[in-house]
């Protein structure tokens, strides 16, 4: 180290404690202990670590909300590019014509029915199989959180049958299987103040 | 209704990893719930990086762009904070190479407490009610040398590991123990005054 005083009179330098206080690591634990030199300094390294955590917070509040005009206007500009994902292959009436729909689109129709129930929310999901192959067996996973207090295997049973006639409905895949896989219990919304009673 | 994340705004409510895993599938109402939640920390890390309001924003949609394009190679949805910390990091520090190599202006190099200022400008009571000893925080920290300064953000703000850290400055584990020993020696010592 180049600063003087940086080494103290038991031999260990404050770059040592600075390194022992992100790894947990020194050569040798048991004088740490026991010395009253690396015992300050280490307090005052940990102090200023706190420092940095309010420093860090005053400057997130300063920084604003996410629902802020800044970060509307960031992403504004993002235009995020979609992803479209595998195509999957439509019947046509007319021969010649041809026709798909994207594995995207799936996904935003398994997402919307998932949203739909009352407590629930759809995380990933998958198509498992050959999409592009027409008739092809498929699988569907499709991971769901719920909020606490619904039923869960009730809502997994729903899910699984609406995705099941909906799938049928507006897509031409042979999806042979639905896994539903419940991956967080959500906290409940606080109640809105006017239903309280 | 009770508590139905269905609405987009009702996706503030959800987990990251689940916001994650939805985004990954092209589902950009949940990639900006994400931005919405962590974005106040990533200005606020490019902000002291950068030293610069402007160059902050540039850096947090550009970190946001990096994020959505590479989101299916996030492995653990959960850490997701931090991995968008990381890029936070890099792009901060390739937007201050750039800055150097495309003006000779010179003194455009740090000025943090000018941002600083002015974030507290806003919030007067913030000010108010963290005192001096923040102010004596920030102008320690403007006063470090610039690799220094970097080294204790990237640790302090962005949580990351030597390793990490040592990446994104492009240099060895050691340089970034080094620095960043001194760096907190020396801020360390500005702030005992103010116990």
């Amino acid at each position: 180290m180049s600063t003087p005083g940086d080494t103290l009179s038991c031999g260990h330098s404050l770059a040592d404690l600075s390194e022992y206080l992100d790894t947990g690591q020194i050569g040798d634990p048991g004088h740490l202990a026991e010395c009253p030199e690396c015992q300050s300094g280490l307090a005052s390294l940990r102090r200023l670590s706190a420092l940095g955590s309010e420093l860090l917070d005053a400057d997130t509040a300063a920084a604003g909300s996410g629902t802020d005009d800044w970060m509307k206007a960031i992403l504004g500009n993002l235009r995020l590019e979609l992803r479209p994902g595998r195509s999957i292959p439509l019947r046509a009436d007319t021969p010649g014509d041809v026709l798909t729909e994207t594995e995207g689109s799936i996904s935003a129709l398994i997402r919307s029915v998932a949203d739909s129930l009352p407590g629930t929310a759809a995380g990933k999901c998958r198509l498992h199989g050959d999409i592009t192959e027409p008739g092809a067996p498929i699988t569907v996973g499709v991971d769901l959180a719920v909020v606490y207090g619904h039923p869960l295997e009730q809502r997994a049973a729903e899910l699984r049958w609406k995705l099941a006639t909906t799938l049928a409905r507006q897509t031409e895949l042979n999806i042979t299987a639905i896994d539903v896989t419940i991956t967080d219990v959500l906290e409940p919304r606080m109640p809105d103040p006017q239903e309280t009673p | 209704m009770t508590g139905s994340p269905s609405a987009p705004d009702q996706l503030d409510l959800v987990p990251d990893g689940l916001l994650v895993g939805r985004a990954a599938d092209g589902d950009t109402a949940a990639f900006e719930a994400l931005a919405r939640r962590h974005g106040p920390v990533m200005r606020a890390s490019a902000r002291r990086l950068t030293g610069s309001l402007t160059d902050a924003d540039d850096v947090v949609q550009e970190s946001l762009m990096q994020a959505w394009k590479q989101l299916d190679t996030v492995r653990n949805g959960d850490a997701v904070k931090g991995w968008l910390l990381r890029i936070t990091g890099s792009r901060s520090i390739d937007h201050l190479r750039l800055r150097k190599n495309h003006s000779d202006l010179g003194d455009l190099d740090h000025k943090l407490e000018a941002g600083a200022g002015a974030a507290h400008r806003d919030h007067p009571e913030h000010a108010a009610l963290s005192g001096s000893r923040m102010d004596a925080l920030k102008a320690a920290l403007a006063a470090l040398p610039e690799e220094q300064r970097r080294c204790w953000v990237l640790k302090a703000f962005n949580d990351q590991s030597y390793e990490e850290i040592a990446q994104t400055l492009n240099i060895s584990t050691a340089s970034v123990r080094g620095r960043l020993a001194r760096a907190r020696i020396t801020l360390a010592r500005e702030m005992e005054d103010w116990r």
